[in-house]
């Protein structure tokens, strides 16, 4: 059993307190985001504590880390301690060979970027903040304060565990497992799976949070047929399929979401003017 | 005055969302009910929020895409939905146009200011300063809350007075079309989503996932669970070959 203070490699000096360190310095992550370089002081500031520990006796070598992990950085920032484990990994198998190939550092980060902002993205962002919101706006929408506490915790809790994980094993599995994962094509089914599970969620959502209700009616008096008892007997909610159909098309022929607002509230206003929508 | 000063700090709050490991304090949900509560009306605050929670719903930064800022948007929208009685509509009328404005900002931040702040993390890093490179990386976010709070004072301090002139000035019929856009909305934050998730392969899941909620009323959290059966009969994660596609739910399939 090991303690929290002990080298985790054998001739290493990361130990698990340094990877907690580096969890709680993740948090920031995307606090000073820009366009130009992006998440790169968040991605610094994540490992710089982790780097003065590997290259304590190296002035030189602590400077060159710091400005090699000042790159380009960007990911979903939930995930990005994994990134940081295999960065620290590396930086510490830099300080104890002198043939390191440093630039490997920054591809190993480039590489990682896409495939965990993938996951990352589709997983938290796409499905589990979707899942919060449903759960937590129908509870708001009576009122009722559980809606925003169930709508934090229902992301949150998976959110930070998966930080966590990500910052304990991140080192751990190393650069070279990485690549295994890739090439037996795990993550490729992992990504499929989230995809799954994100587009099943999203239709749930389509039916469920869109409203859409017709006023139109064929005849007149007594004996009219409401068009949207017609709609609902083929299939309910239809017409929020249609319009989610249509958003979709219009976004895939690159129509500006401004507009796509604009439009939408525009026609809002001619149905309610006319009674086609209510 | 003290209102003002309030709804400043819940706004620079919400952005201290990213500063606490993003963990969407920052959304209308959450930021509604505190908007509420320094208004003196919690209930109305929660159903405010929720409701221009779904209208942003697709207003999430994702990779580099910086949408309307919602903090600056959701607070100001539901203050003046709760001080003019205006309800979700008044609130999502209000919080669009004000949440460009504070976009306009965000963007003259994100691509001026602060890349002047990641050269100044570079010298430190040439003199090898860790606490410098931590320093100017935090200073750079408490900045931004520093802007989001100013707006936000300003917005309500200037605003809230005169609002409820310009919303009476509004039409009834401009207002029950906004409800009936409102309603629509979500859609688009859908679409937008399905976009960046799904493809050709996962896409009849969609229909699955839209079916079981229309016909059999299944709440998203058991389509969700459902979801996780169908990816497990989908693929196979024991074998070590690539990504293999049986037609185990065809016959839902529209």
């Amino acid at each position: 059993m090991k303690t929290s203070n002990q080298p985790i490699k054998e001739n290493g000096v990361i130990t698990k307190k340094d990877l907690k360190t580096m969890f709680w310095r993740s948090l920031p992550m995307e606090f000073s985001w820009h366009y130009e370089r992006q998440m790169h002081m968040g991605f610094c500031t994540m490992v710089s504590q982790g780097l003065k520990k590997i290259y304590k006796d190296d002035e030189e070598g602590l400077k060159e880390a710091l400005q090699r992990n000042l790159e380009f950085f960007n990911i979903t920032a939930h995930v990005s301690p994994f990134v940081g484990g295999i960065t620290l990994a590396m930086e510490e198998m830099n300080a104890q060979q002198d043939d390191f190939d440093t630039s490997s550092i920054n591809a190993v980060k480039a590489a990682l970027m896409g495939p965990l902002s993938g996951i990352g993205d589709s997983l938290l962002l796409g499905t589990l903040r979707i899942l919060a919101v449903g759960i937590g706006a129908s509870l708001s929408a009576t009122g009722n304060i559980l809606g925003p506490i169930l709508f934090l915790l229902i992301f949150n809790v998976p959110a930070f565990a998966l930080r966590y994980l990500c910052a304990m094993k991140g080192y751990k599995l190393g650069a070279n497992y990485l690549e295994k994962i890739q090439s037996s094509g795990l993550m490729e089914k992992f990504m499929f799976a989230a995809g799954i599970l994100g587009t099943m969620v999203i239709g749930g959502m389509t039916n469920e949070l869109v409203s859409v209700t017709t006023l139109l009616q064929i005849g007149s008096g007594e004996s009219a047929t409401l068009i949207q008892g017609v709609l609902d007997g083929i299939l309910p909610g239809m017409l929020s399929l249609v319009v989610m159909g249509i958003y979709y098309y219009l976004m895939n022929k690159k129509v500006n979401v401004m507009w796509l607002l604009i439009g939408t509230a525009i026609l809002g206003i001619v149905c309610a003017q006319f009674g086609i929508l209510g | 005055m003290l209102q003002a000063l309030l709804l400043g700090c819940i706004a620079f709050i919400g952005k201290c969302d990213l500063a606490t490991g993003t963990n969407l304090i920052q959304r209308p949900i959450v930021l509604g009910p505190l908007v509420g509560l320094v208004l003196g009306d919690l209930k109305l605050g929660v159903e405010v929020g929720a409701a221009l929670e779904l209208a942003f719903l697709g207003q999430y930064s994702v990779g580099a895409f910086i949408p309307p800022n919602v903090i600056v948007g959701g607070v100001l929208g539901t203050a003046f939905a709760i001080t003019t009685g205006g309800g979700a509509e008044i609130a999502f009328t209000m919080a669009f146009p004000i949440a460009l404005l504070a976009q306009a900002i965000d963007n003259v931040l994100f691509s001026v200011v602060r890349p002047m702040m990641g050269t100044l993390a570079d010298k430190f890093a040439a003199k090898g300063n860790v606490k410098a490179i931590t320093m100017i990386h935090m200073g750079t976010g408490f900045i931004t809350c520093t802007v989001l709070f100013l707006i936000t004072f300003f917005g309500f301090w200037l605003g809230s007075s005169q609002m409820q002139a310009i919303v009476d000035a509004i039409p009834a019929v401009v207002t029950s079309g906004l409800t009936i856009a409102c309603g629509i909305l979500p859609a688009m934050g859908f679409a937008m989503l399905a976009r960046m998730i799904m493809n050709k392969k996962v896409a009849p899941f969609f229909f699955l996932g839209f079916l079981l909620s229309s016909y059999f009323r299944v709440p998203v959290v058991g389509i969700a669970f459902l979801g996780v059966i169908a990816a497990l009969i989908k693929i196979d994660f024991t074998s070590n070959n690539q990504v293999t596609v049986q037609g185990g739910m065809d016959d839902e399939d529209f």
